[in-house]
Order: C-alpha cells, then structure tokens, then sequence
C-alpha cells in the first residue's frame, strides 16, 4: 500500500515528459513539508521505538530499581497469558460485530431515508443526533438511563412483558458495550451510505424500471453493486476507530466481570496504570501494533483498490 | 409491433402552472421511426418519458397496440429504452448488462445467452460481451444500449437522444445505423432529438413540439415545404429560413424599398392584414449581378461568407434596412468577401407566408 501511495507522485513527472529536476531542487520542493515530518516522525516513531525497548525490559513501577533486560521475555508472557487472548477476542468481536451490525442498520435507515416524506430533514437530524454525542456521555447514558437494573428505561419497557429486574451490564457485558456502540455508529454508517444512495444515476434506475426489474431485483443487482465502496469504506473506517475504543469500556464495565468486557487498548490501560507493568504493557502494545498494521494493510488496501475507480460511471 | 397512440395526453408537474406536455395528440403507426423534435423545454422528453411509464399521465391516455397503459407501469408496456447516457449497469458485463430484461422476465439461461449473442452479432459486440462498460468507447456504449432495447423484442422502442453524447463522425455512422436497424426489425419507433438534422434523415414522420404542444406532425419533405407556421418554418432547416416581418403594399409585400409580388391565393388569404410574415429558405434567394435594376433586386451588404465546399452561404444584411440580416446560399465558390455588396432577388415560387401575429400559415 505504502509503495503504491509513494510511487505516484515520483512517477508522474517523468510519464508527464517534464525534464528531471535535479537534487538541489527536489530538496528546495520538499523543504516545506519537513517541519511537519519531523514532528511527526518525533511524536509517533519516538515513543514507538521507546515502547519497543521497554518491551524488552522487566520493569514493574511498584518495585524501583527492578528494570532490567530479559530480552523477548515479556513476549513469551504475553503469548502465554489467556487472558491477553480473551482479550483479543473480545476485540474482534466487539470492533466487527459493531461495525458490520451498524451497517446493515444503518443501510436499512438510509434506505428508508432516501425516499422523500413528510418532515425528512427533522428525521434526518434527529437519526444523526448518536454520532455527535461525546462517547463518555453516550456510555453514561447507556449505563444509567436505558440499562440500569432497577431505573433504567429498557427494564421499564419490558415490565409489562414480564422481563425486569435484569442486569444487563452484569449478565450481558460485551453485548451491552457493544450496543453502545452500535447506537453510536449506525448514524455514521447511514450517512455514509445516504451519500452513497444519493450518488446513484437515476437513469440506472429509470432502466431498470423499464426493463422489469422488481424493487428488491434493483436492490440486488444495482444499488447494491453500486454501495459496495461506501459499505467498504464504512466498515473500514468504523473498525479504524472502534478497534481503539475505550470510553464505553471505561465508563459501563470496566472490562468486567474479570475480562469478560474488555479489549485490548483498555486491557494494556490496566496493565500498565493499574498493574505498573510497564514491561509487559509495552510488549503488548507492540504485538498489538503489528497486528493492526497488517489487518489495516488488507483494509486499505481494499479500499484503495475500490476507490480507483474500478467501476467509476459508465 | 404495435400502434402508439398519444390521445390528448397532458403531463403537467404544479397544478395550475403550464402543462410540461399539454394536450398531445399523435399517431404512431405500426413499425414507423417516428421524431419527436423541439427545443429544450418544448416537452419532447416528458412526452417520450410519459410513454415509457417513468412519468404519469395526468390526463388523456396513450394507447400502445390499442391497450390504455395510463395506469400500466413500465414494466408491462411491453417497451424498450434507449439512455441519453446510455445507462448501462456498471457492475455488469456487457453480456449481463444485455440479458439483464431478460433476466428479469425470468427468462432460462440457455436462450438468455443465445438472445444476446444474436444481438450482439448484429451490433457486432461479439468480442466485447464480457468487458464491463466503463472499458468500452462511446460509439461502443450506445450499441450495448441498443443491444439491451433489442434483446427483448419489445412492441416499441423509445430512444432518448441516444445520439448526443458520440462525437460528431461517429453521430452520422450510428445515425444511419440505428435507421436501418430499425427498418429491419420493423418496430415502431418514439425517438426524441433536439437535433433537426436528426429528425429529417431518420424519421418516418416527424413531430414538432414547443411549450408542450405539437406543432405540426408530418413527414420529413411536407414539414420542409409546407411548415405550418412560424415557428417549425424557423426550426426546420439550416441555415434557418429568413424570417422577416413585411408591411403590405398593393401587390404584395416591400422588403429592402423593393415590392416583392406575393402569389394570388396567398394575397387573398392574406386579406386585409398590413403586415405579414414572410418566409425565405437560403436556397430559394437567387443571386443577380450587382448591377442589375435597383427596382427588382434587393442589395445587402455581406457580413460573413461561409464556404462549405459545395455550397456558401452568405451572412448579410440589406443595404436599405441594417438592420434586417438575411442568409442566401451560393455556390461553392461564390467569390464574395465580407463587405461586398450583392443583390438579390427571392423566388417568388417559394415564399412562405404566415400571419404576422399568430404565426398561421397562409394560406
């Protein structure tokens, strides 16, 4: 990915027929752009190569003086700790079952939006209102209004029905983060794929029309072919942002009953602020790091090939 | 193979404001090309779209093969359209994209596959049947559409200016193409245009439309020779035919200080009206010698010549009047510049006379 994005610029001068331009003013061109690289270079690669080489160190807060090198040590610990593999469980299901369930109903929303009625713009608003709520609210929200045991709105809307009393967050961790979540990202998933129905040729539609295609055919075999790069980039986007949530973990469970709520970021959280495991933490970040790097790779790389215009308008 | 009937059929979008298609009346007779023409905004396309069932029928009715289709929806008219742009399916090969009606008609694969390729041998697509559109030129792209109108066999095919956006060669090939396809496969046919060249070489008849209402349904030659007014005289033909409004005199009409004598039943139609609109194509002006009796001929002053090969014409304006210009047609090498004068002398055989207020032809 990373090669493809660096050879275009290169390459265009010289397809483009322009003569090269020399060393002196390949640097002078570049010039501006080095302050900002280098800032960036020193707030991310900096610390990335400290955590790396803490990673290497035993090295507990509570105990000065006990940092020493024990090489891949910490590592073998990491691989070895089930619950650092629960954890990462928890992680993909929590970002993928979020992401691909905020889709489908955020589909299902742009879809029913995208047809004009009576007061759609105050609907359209009103649907966007989750998105734009700080996430720590959200989760607050989430904890108290709709899913306390005793004075939460869910449990008085289902006494009637014969269910109250239950504890939700307790029995039902991992769902009930992830319900937060979803609340908060299907209005995001909506737009983006509202943009998506909006963009969609009417004269495509109009043939289909004409060539006796029922509502759900059209759906099938047009609109959807024609969503696939908005569903692509929302679940790629979405699983960007949601594979390093930590709010609603923080605010509703606390990654509790033991792990049972927990992801990575919050999981590394605790190691190293409340277990002061900097050695451990660290080595679990970088694994971290690495797994994403080449889960992301694939993403974007998708992405990117969609976006290319592979079937840009006929 | 059908009988499409427009019966008084009005499209209109704002109750109360002016109908898009007002009132259209026209016959379209089993296995005829039929144009509808007109500027933007004259309704063609309403008309056109009212037809496929993409627009609805506010009143009237059209008739396809003598069946009410008002409340049918598009699907079962039994029709076929052509896109402006094309509207192939991107997602979809050409092949998909052709066998796409059928698909949906349910149609089993096997003839599915053996329709397209029949199609996609006469529009010579063979070779590109599992490309997606997007790897295909224009010229490319309107036969995938043709392909996918013919493949169902349909009772009518309805083409929306199908040929605007081919350049200007490949307009001409496709033009005749599309003609002859259409002669073959004897389907009657609704082809909206903007482009008057269009309408006379393809169509059988022609309609002209303007603010929603036909103006005059005719074949190709009668709308040349014997438009019905004012309107389809100017919109007809090109260079456009001279238009000037003339005061009466006792014979006939004055342009330029010079009496042009009007035919007898066309003065007599013209009664006692003391202005009239008159009618000149560029071919009917005959150029005489710069010195010939300044009683007969009228001078003009050239303001641009357009040699074409063939033929010129001359942009001028009378000398008498600057402010009336005039188009003559010339021969291939005329041999006058901007700035010359010249006189000339309109056909008095074919003048055209409307009424200057209405537009009406006379008689």
């Amino acid at each position: 990915m990373t090669a493809t994005l660096e050879e275009r610029p290169a390459a265009s001068p010289e397809t483009g027929g322009k003569p090269m331009i020399d060393r002196a003013e390949g640097w002078r061109r570049r010039a501006p752009l080095l302050p900002a690289l280098i800032f960036t270079i020193i707030v991310t690669q900096i610390p990335f190569i400290l955590t790396l080489w803490y990673s290497l160190q035993s090295w507990n807060l509570v105990r000065p003086g006990s940092q020493e090198f024990v090489g891949f040590a910490n590592y073998l610990d990491v691989f070895a700790d089930s619950q650092f593999r629960q954890v990462a469980l928890n992680t993909v299901i929590m970002t993928l079952g979020s992401v691909l369930i905020a889709v489908v109903l955020g589909l299902l929303l742009a879809l029913l939006l995208n047809r004009p009625f009576f007061g759609r713009g105050i609907v359209r608003t009103l649907l966007i209102t989750p998105f734009l709520i700080t996430p720590v609210a959200a989760a607050l929200l989430w904890k108290t209004v709709l899913l306390d045991p005793t004075l939460g709105l869910i449990n008085f809307v289902l006494t009637p029905f014969g269910g109250s009393g239950t504890e939700w967050i307790s029995n039902y961790p991992l769902a009930s983060v992830m319900a937060a979540l979803i609340w908060q990202w299907t209005p995001f998933m909506m737009l983006l794929l509202l943009a998506g129905l909006q963009s969609m040729p009417t004269d495509q539609l109009e043939a289909a029309r004409v060539d006796g295609a029922s509502a759900w055919s059209t759906f099938r075999e047009l609109t959807l072919p024609h969503l696939r790069r908005f569903i692509e980039l929302g679940v790629v986007l979405g699983t960007i942002y949601l594979v390093n949530i930590f709010d609603q973990v923080y605010m509703m469970t606390q990654g509790g009953p033991g792990v049972a709520s927990a992801n990575l970021p919050f999981y590394i959280y605790q190691r190293a602020f409340l277990g002061f495991d900097i050695g451990q933490s660290a080595a679990m970040g970088v694994v971290v790091v690495i797994l994403t790097l080449i889960a992301a790779n694939f993403a974007l790389r998708l992405i990117f090939k969609s976006f290319s215009g592979e079937q840009e308008a006929a | 193979m059908a009988e499409v009937v427009f019966d008084k059929a009005s499209r209109i979008y704002t109750p109360g404001a002016k109908p898009a298609v007002d009132g259209l009346d026209l016959t379209v007779a089993d296995g005829d090309l039929v144009v509808l023409v007109g500027p933007s905004g004259s309704g063609k396309s309403t008309a056109l779209r009212m037809l496929a069932g993409l627009e609805p029928i506010d009143a009237g009715s059209v008739r396809i093969d003598g069946r009410d289709v008002v409340d049918v929806p598009s699907k079962d008219r039994d029709i076929a359209m052509v896109f402006q742009n094309y509207a192939l399916y991107p997602s979809k090969t050409v092949a998909e994209n052709m066998a796409f009606p059928l698909k949906m008609r349910g149609m089993d694969k096997e003839e599915r596959a053996q329709r397209v390729r029949q199609a996609a041998d006469m529009l010579g697509l063979t070779e590109y049947l599992d490309r997606k559109p997007k790897a295909l030129s224009g010229g490319q792209r309107q036969r995938v559409a043709m392909g996918r109108a013919i493949v169902r066999e349909p009772q009518v095919f309805l083409m929306d200016e199908p040929l605007s956006n081919l350049d200007a060669k490949m307009r001409v090939q496709t033009r005749a193409q599309i003609a002859e396809m259409q002669n073959r496969l004897a389907v009657s046919t609704v082809y909206v245009t903007h482009d008057q060249v269009e309408a006379m070489t393809m169509g059988d008849k022609v309609a002209v439309l303007a603010d929603g209402k036909l103006q005059q349904y005719a074949t190709p030659p009668e709308l040349y020779d014997r438009p019905i007014n004012a309107f389809v005289a100017g919109f007809i033909g090109s260079p456009a035919m001279n238009l000037l409004d003339l005061p009466r005199s006792s014979s006939g009409v004055t342009l330029g200080g010079v009496e042009i004598p009007l035919p007898r039943d066309i003065s007599d139609a013209a009664g006692s009206r003391d202005k009239l609109t008159v009618g000149i194509r560029p071919e009917d002006w005959v150029l005489e010698s710069n010195d010939a009796d300044a009683s007969s001929v009228i001078k003009a002053v050239v303001d641009v010549v357009e040699e074409l090969g063939s033929e010129s014409y001359l942009y001028a304006h009378l000398a008498e009047d600057t402010g009336t210009t005039i188009v003559v047609r010339g021969p291939g090498r005329v041999g006058v510049r901007f700035g010359d004068p010249i006189a000339v002398r309109p056909n008095p055989e074919a003048l055209h006379v409307f009424d200057a207020e209405t537009g009406q032809r006379l008689p």
